[in-house]
């Protein structure tokens, strides 16, 4: 029992801690509301995890997990894997738009070529 | 009165060996088309060989690969109020002899895609047992999805009428559009018809299908075709 409520502790310091990182970093701008909003509902949802024994327990009993550090154990890889699989298709669209970006860029790259070209011939 | 514009138009990624030529082919060969070249990220001459022979040129920041490039040729065309575009490759490939052949269904709105296909009359061309294997897959895939026998879905000759370059210019596979396009167009209810072309050894440069691709490609254009099936059917 002490093993667990230390492991516990540690989870749960451990999801306050990142819960603080995260909305340090939302002040400073440098992770936008959008993409926080995964890393702020799990961080929350671990500190409370952890530092509610009865709920941990119950978690743990309802999931048929043996032991409450398994539970705290598997929720950090399905956070993980939730956040890898976020992250993909952000990358997806990220990409689609940096293409759209890259056609438009040379479509219009081309027009001022062609444009400059017609003035130059104008003047000549 | 102006007939049908149609627009030729050359994805190229590296191609300054070949280029010169296949240009002066396709105006020997079809005066009446105009040429666009979409350098796609090249580091050679290749924009610069275009540009010396009066080609307008779109040149692309980075490499796109081959659906991009043929995007920003539909753009092109588009905006310039062309009718129809063909896809044709700068290493010597395709023979703008069938031009003609292949644009025939297209303006005589018999078709809305056009495909020059390697298989409708024998040429001599063989292809590695592992590349038949897939395109025996991919033609049964593909020909499921359009009701029809499609011999030769990897075929990179190819006419579009401008209803399809109008969907194409908003969602076209990047790197392979082959049998997931034929897919899709078909389940958009366009009319794929495929014309017997002769396709060459390539004169020069390298093909957009290196290694890594051909191992890449059969996994990623299976997933994609299978997909195209599995989308509900879009409307035009």
């Amino acid at each position: 029992m002490h093993f667990l409520s230390r492991t516990q502790m540690i989870f749960a310091i451990g999801a306050a801690v990142m819960l603080l990182t995260v909305l340090e970093l939302v002040r400073r701008r440098r992770l936008s509301e959008e993409y926080a909003l995964l890393w702020v509902v799990s961080s929350v949802g671990m500190t409370v995890l952890g530092f509610s024994t009865p709920l941990l327990e119950s978690v743990t009993r309802a999931l048929g997990i043996r032991y409450e550090s398994s539970t705290a154990f598997a929720c950090g890889v399905t956070f993980g894997i939730v956040m890898l699989l976020y992250m993909c298709t952000r990358l997806t669209r990220m990409g689609r738009e940096q293409h759209a970006l890259a056609r438009e860029l040379a479509l219009l790259a081309h027009e001022v070529e062609r444009l400059r070209g017609e003035r130059e011939e104008g003047r000549a | 009165m102006t007939g049908p514009r149609v627009l030729v138009v050359v994805p190229c990624h590296d191609e300054e060996e070949s280029l010169a030529r296949t240009i002066a082919e396709v105006r020997a060969r079809a005066p009446g088309v105009d040429l666009l070249v979409v350098d796609d990220g090249s580091s050679d001459r290749t924009a610069e060989i275009a540009r010396g022979l009066r080609v307008p040129v779109v040149r692309h920041p980075i490499n796109l690969g081959v659906g991009g490039a043929l995007q920003t040729g539909f753009r092109y065309a588009l905006a310039r109020g062309y009718s129809v575009a063909v896809q044709l490759d700068a290493d010597g490939q395709h023979d703008p002899g069938d031009l003609e052949a292949l644009l025939a269904p297209v303006l005589a709105n018999q078709a809305d895609v056009t495909i020059g296909s390697r298989y409708l009359r024998p040429t001599g061309y063989r292809a590695p047992f592992s590349r038949r294997l897939g395109m025996l897959l991919f033609s049964a895939i593909a020909g499921a999805a359009a009701h029809q026998p499609i011999a030769d879905t990897t075929s990179g000759y190819r006419a579009y009428a401008r209803a399809v370059m109008e969907v194409c210019q908003h969602d076209l596979p990047q790197d392979f559009p082959d049998a997931p396009l034929l897919i899709a167009l078909a389940r958009r209810g366009f009319r794929l018809r495929e014309v017997p072309v002769t396709m060459r050894e390539r004169r020069a440069g390298k093909s957009f299908y290196t290694l890594s691709k051909s191992l890449y490609y059969p996994y990623k254009n299976l997933l994609a075709s299978v997909m195209a099936m599995l989308q509900r059917s879009p409307s035009r």
